[in-house]
């Protein structure tokens, strides 16, 4: 029994970052119709741009060692994952008006190329100007041995609360962008019905933008809490894409609440079925594509999304 | 001419290699109703989606004046046009209430709650279900609800395709009155576009009849309704 939960807890810390990076690719889905493949890699490259502020190497930011918690590095960590976050979005928005212009006009095949070529062209920029070899990142939260509180026998760690705040706090912004302002409700218009929004004045293209900086800032965040856990690889958003992209079509892609639970259940099979069927940890990625699978097949749009009614 | 407030000169639209409208001239004068008679396929919505540019288009569309040929679907909206599309197009995930706020995206007063007041007014309905997914009303309160959004625009242009379609007679009439009063009290300008040629013939000041992508007539209402082929194609007489 305390394995069972140990398990469940520990599968929770993946389900955060799952459920980010899903929620990340949900608004940008909402915002474009189409999928960016690329999100995971913008996120990245902003994991690695926290990691650069917070290293010494960038101590040469005047007066910014104010901020800093060691000596030699010019900005604490948090405040750099911020800085990254916010510089993730803008690089978002200027890469859709750049390249994504037409983006939702364009087929979907045409898309879908784009968001692949953007996502190896970001990849090739990150391993070239940060390498291949893992990096410590940095705790975000209190990570050691001692730091968990006690559940039913099971460890719950801190690193595991702090990150599910964080990702909580951050849905929650994007929630009441999209409830409570008016750019939110023409947010929301686009998503239900492009034609008619056009309709009512809206400008899809602005929109598309602000769709791409949200998903930007999110998917950043995603990078960095998964980097603080483990190590900031070249390679670390590719995997975290895989698993989310299974979440994301679990919850439906339009629904951000389906993203969140998605990204759950998807670490929780991550965790479960490998363990429970004996099977190497790297077949957990297997239980990510079978859950992927089976709602394609079964209830293809996802749990909480729309399902599609055509009229005749 | 100095009050026109539409005009299409020699508009064509195509789909792909389909051309749908071969040169259509009409012209909408400031509070007319004008309607656009026609067959299924005679290119009624594509009139109207040439207007919005919505569908590629050749030949000058004027809006008070100005060319509108080569703007933004958006950018007409803000010039005050509003356009209810066939099948509604409300938003149906979105509340009762929001749709109306969505309506009046363009606008920048402090009005926009009263005037929702004011259509809840006119169709109760709409008021008690104001916090109900548009999606859940039934397909003749969508078109009031359709209705009310666009006008939420504030429009001096409304284009109104097929509002008729798949409603009860008495709800249609309902409907109808509502383009009206709207057109009496906001003198705003309408082109409608109707195969329900009785009731549209009834509010109508001018209307025009469309074949095939042409117009092959045009006349005051009075007219049209006693004209002895307009009688045989779409009255029924």
């Amino acid at each position: 029994m305390t394995l069972l939960i140990q398990r469940l807890l520990d599968g929770l810390f993946n389900g955060s970052i799952y459920a980010a990076l899903a929620v990340a690719i949900a608004i940008s889905h909402r915002a474009t119709g189409r999928v960016n493949l690329a999100q995971g890699e913008i996120g990245l490259f902003g994991g690695y741009l926290a990691l650069a502020m917070a290293s010494p190497a960038a101590s040469f930011v005047a007066g910014a060692a104010l901020f800093s918690n060691l000596p030699g590095h010019p900005f604490h960590l948090w405040i750099s994952t911020l800085l990254a976050v916010i510089v993730a979005a803008v690089l978002a928005v200027a890469l859709q008006r750049a390249l994504m212009r037409d983006f939702d006009e364009s087929t979907p095949q045409r898309a879908l190329n784009r968001s692949i070529a953007l996502l190896i062209c970001v990849s090739a920029v990150i391993s070239s100007q940060w390498g291949t070899r893992g990096r410590i990142f940095g705790e975000l939260f209190p990570s050691g041995s001692n730091d968990f509180v006690s559940v039913f026998g099971a460890r719950l760690r801190y690193t595991t609360i702090g990150a599910w705040v964080v990702v909580i706090i951050a849905c929650g912004l994007v929630t009441l962008f999209l409830s409570k302002t008016k750019a939110g409700l023409s947010f929301r218009a686009l998503t239900d019905n492009r034609a008619s929004s056009v309709l009512v004045g809206i400008q899809p293209k602005k929109l598309m933008a602000i769709g791409w900086g949200i998903s930007g800032a999110l998917a950043a965040l995603a990078a960095s809490l998964a980097a603080s856990m483990s190590l900031l690889d070249s390679s670390l958003m590719f995997r975290t894409l895989i698993y989310s992209l299974a979440a994301v079509t679990l919850g439906g892609f339009d629904s951000l609440r389906g993203a969140v639970i998605g990204g759950i259940i998807v670490a929780q099979a991550q965790t479960l079925i490998p363990g429970y069927l004996g099977l190497p940890t790297e077949m957990s990625i297997v239980a990510a594509l079978i859950v992927l699978i089976t709602v394609l097949v079964f209830r293809p749009w996802g749990l909480f999304g729309q399902r599609p009614v055509e009229r005749v | 001419m100095s009050n026109q407030v539409l005009s299409c000169e020699n508009v064509t639209a195509s789909y792909g290699a389909i051309q749908a409208l071969h040169g259509v001239n009409l012209e909408v004068n400031e509070g007319e109703i004008v309607v656009v008679l026609g067959a299924n396929g005679a290119g009624k919505t594509t009139t109207l989606r040439a207007i919005c540019n919505m569908v590629a288009t050749e030949g000058t569309v004027m809006l008070n004046g100005r060319d509108i040929s080569k703007a933004d679907t958006a950018d007409i909206v803000n010039a005050g046009v509003a356009h209810v599309p066939q099948g509604r197009g409300t938003f149906a995930a979105l509340t009762v209430l929001e749709n109306l706020e969505v309506g009046a995206y363009t606008r920048t007063d402090d009005e926009v709650q009263s005037d929702i007041e004011m259509w809840f007014e006119k169709y109760p309905v709409l008021g008690e279900r104001r916090t109900q997914a548009a999606g859940s009303l039934s397909g003749g309160e969508q078109q009031m609800l359709a209705v009310a959004r666009a006008a939420m625009s504030r429009p001096t242009m409304m284009l109104l395709d097929e509002p008729s379609l798949g409603l009860a007679p008495l709800i249609i009439e309902d409907l109808f009155q509502t383009f009206a009063q709207l057109n009496k009290e906001q003198g705003t300008s309408m082109l409608l576009v109707e195969q329900n040629a009785n009731l549209a013939l009834e509010i109508a000041d001018r209307g025009y009849l469309l074949e095939t992508g042409e117009i092959t007539g045009s006349g005051s209402a009075e007219e049209l309704r006693n004209d002895p082929a307009v009688q045989a194609a779409y009255l029924g007489a």
